[in-house]
């Protein structure tokens, strides 16, 4: 009797270190024996979108949401296009977040950072101004967004105390500074510069900032022109011609220079702008409030 | 009675070989979608595969053929991080050394070619890998192809074989190249002679006609006192050409060269059997 219960024992103990060493961890993530069942795929879904490979977790919600639907999920779906750039399709998987759902203010912003980010400035004032869909926990948020596509368009700026009410204190004089710069922008006039050119060579380059090639271009005009004087007087036919249209060729090119120089003065003036408010808000992350989706 | 002891280890074992079962057929899955060069999802398989192969039996092969889908979509930063894992997640010498190689393959295709000759050595000098030199030379070879330097190249696949088909490309490849500095210092000499060097006929003839007009110029405007004037046409017109001339001369030469060893690289890309990057 002893013995048998021994060997039950032993027996016993065997299974259990069966249970617990042999491989038991095939039996625990494969609970359900197959990896393409919802749950599996929402685990493996949901590890993929930790390691931000939105493209691959997307699929995997997306067989998910096939057959059961989940709020949350439904969300990262959407999450994952807004994150891999294909922000019409993130707005679009939006929509259905948008009534009876916990995370509806939340749809909405991100629905409303889609096209933010789309670039679709007039789908925007659209929205904006009907308060379609609009978050109300998150009005500011979406007044800022407002503000900066105004600040990147160049439709009329509304006065800058309403366009900057919704930012901090701490950035009001810098974005002060990016309205006056857009709003009356220090342009030059392609047509002085070409009459400054055509008056002294080179002036008109002066007047747009570049002294260096303003300078050059005065003397070699002034120094083609006059050894096309001396040939000519010294009875040297061919090179007086050839000084002659040397010194028409400088001149000329001063003149289209400098009103070519005009206006790319005036194109930089405007890039140079577009990129440092660009780059303002790129680093400030658009005053976008940090939500761990 | 005995039968019923046996049960739970039957059931215990079942449930384990299903599950070993479900991994090698994801893992079949993964490599069929392979070879059918459907790369993306197959890196979506393998890594399905990694994240429920606990037991991590797959790991070191997946990340392995991770790599290589990424290597065959031109991901080389993507592949060699996944060849790396799969170094370290190995353990049979063979396959650490695959790894390795890769490794050093993705950097030549990357034209990282100081890492790739850094790995190169790094293996050369690795006592496991001892009867594995020659490949090793292989990839310094090819690097040095990828980085232009056909005469490093032609030196490295000697090392394997003195009659390697690769050493022999390489020196004729070598030997056909045009020397840039001799193109420069002809054209110093003889206005245009660095451009007629490199091929460029048509080019070399105008830029020696326009020196000797500028010449005549400057040389006529000396001989009539006009110094002055000698001096300007000298600065604006013959020194402007004699300087294009070598410009061009060194132009030429450059571009010459990067024909020869494109003419080089196509054969190795279209012609040449064996393995490459």
């Amino acid at each position: 009797m002893l013995h048998k219960l021994q060997s039950k024992i032993v027996i016993l103990l065997v299974l259990v270190y069966f249970i617990f060493l042999n491989d038991f961890t095939y039996c625990q993530s494969t609970n359900s024996n197959n990896l393409f069942s919802p749950e599996n795929r929402l685990r493996f879904g949901n590890s993929l979108y930790i390691e931000n490979d939105y493209l691959r977790a997307a699929n995997e919600f997306k067989e998910y949401l096939k057959i059961n639907f989940n709020d949350t999920v439904q969300f990262k779906f959407a999450n994952c296009f807004f994150k891999i750039g294909r922000f019409q399709e993130a707005a679009d998987n939006l929509k259905s977040l948008f009534f009876s759902s916990s995370l509806s203010e939340e749809a909405k912003l991100l629905y409303y950072e889609s096209i933010f980010f789309h670039k679709d400035i007039k789908s925007f004032r659209e929205l904006f101004s009907q308060k379609k869909y609009y978050p109300l926990k998150y009005d500011f948020v979406i007044e800022r967004m407002n503000s900066i596509l105004l600040l990147y368009d160049d439709s009329t700026l509304p006065a800058p105390n309403l366009l900057f009410k919704s930012f901090p204190d701490t950035v009001q004089s810098q974005l002060n500074n990016f309205y006056l710069r857009k709003k009356f922008p220090q342009n030059k006039s392609a047509v002085t510069a070409a009459l400054l050119s055509t008056i002294v060579p080179g002036a008109g380059k002066i007047y747009t900032g570049e002294i260096g090639d303003g300078i050059t271009a005065f003397f070699t005009t002034l120094l083609s022109a006059y050894l096309a004087y001396d040939n000519f007087k010294s009875d040297h036919q061919f090179k007086g011609w050839l000084f002659t249209g040397l010194a028409a060729f400088f001149y000329g090119g001063s003149i289209y220079g400098s009103a070519a120089s005009a206006q790319i003065y005036n194109a930089a003036l405007r890039f140079n702008l577009d990129k440092e408010i660009k780059l303002f808000f790129e680093q400030r992350n658009y005053f976008l409030p940090e939500i761990d989706y | 009675m005995k039968l019923k002891i046996f049960v739970p280890f039957i059931v215990l074992f079942s449930v384990n070989t299903s599950s070993a079962q479900n991994l090698k057929s994801q893992f079949d899955l993964a490599n069929n979608l392979f070879k059918e060069n459907h790369f993306f999802d197959a890196i979506t398989e393998y890594k399905r595969l990694l994240f429920f192969d606990s037991a991590k039996y797959y790991l070191a092969d997946a990340y392995y053929k991770i790599g290589e889908c990424y290597k065959a979509g031109t991901k080389f930063d993507d592949a060699i991080k996944y060849f790396s894992l799969a170094e370290i997640n190995s353990i049979d010498v063979q396959k650490i050394f695959d790894c390795k190689i890769q490794i050093i393959r993705n950097n030549i295709l990357r034209r990282t070619t100081d890492r790739a000759l850094q790995l190169c050595e790094k293996t050369f000098n690795d006592e496991r890998f001892n009867i594995k030199r020659d490949t090793v030379n292989y990839w310094r070879g090819w690097a040095y192809i990828f980085a232009d330097d056909f005469e490093s190249a032609a030196l490295h696949f000697a090392k394997i074989n003195h009659n390697h088909e690769l050493k022999i490309l390489c020196e004729q490849t070598d030997n056909a190249k045009l020397s840039v500095t001799f193109a420069k210092v002809i054209s110093y000499i003889l206005p245009g002679s660095g451009s007629i060097y490199s091929g460029n006929f048509f080019s070399g003839l105008l830029s020696l006609t326009w020196n000797v007009f500028a010449g005549y110029l400057t040389i006529n405007s000396f001989l009539q006192n006009r110094i002055f004037d000698g001096f300007v046409s000298g600065e604006l017109l013959w020194l402007r050409f004699y300087r294009g001339s070598i410009q061009n001369a060194e132009k030429f030469t450059i571009e010459k060269n990067l024909d020869i060893s494109n003419k080089a690289l196509r054969y190795l890309q279209n012609e040449y059997k064996g393995i490459k990057p």
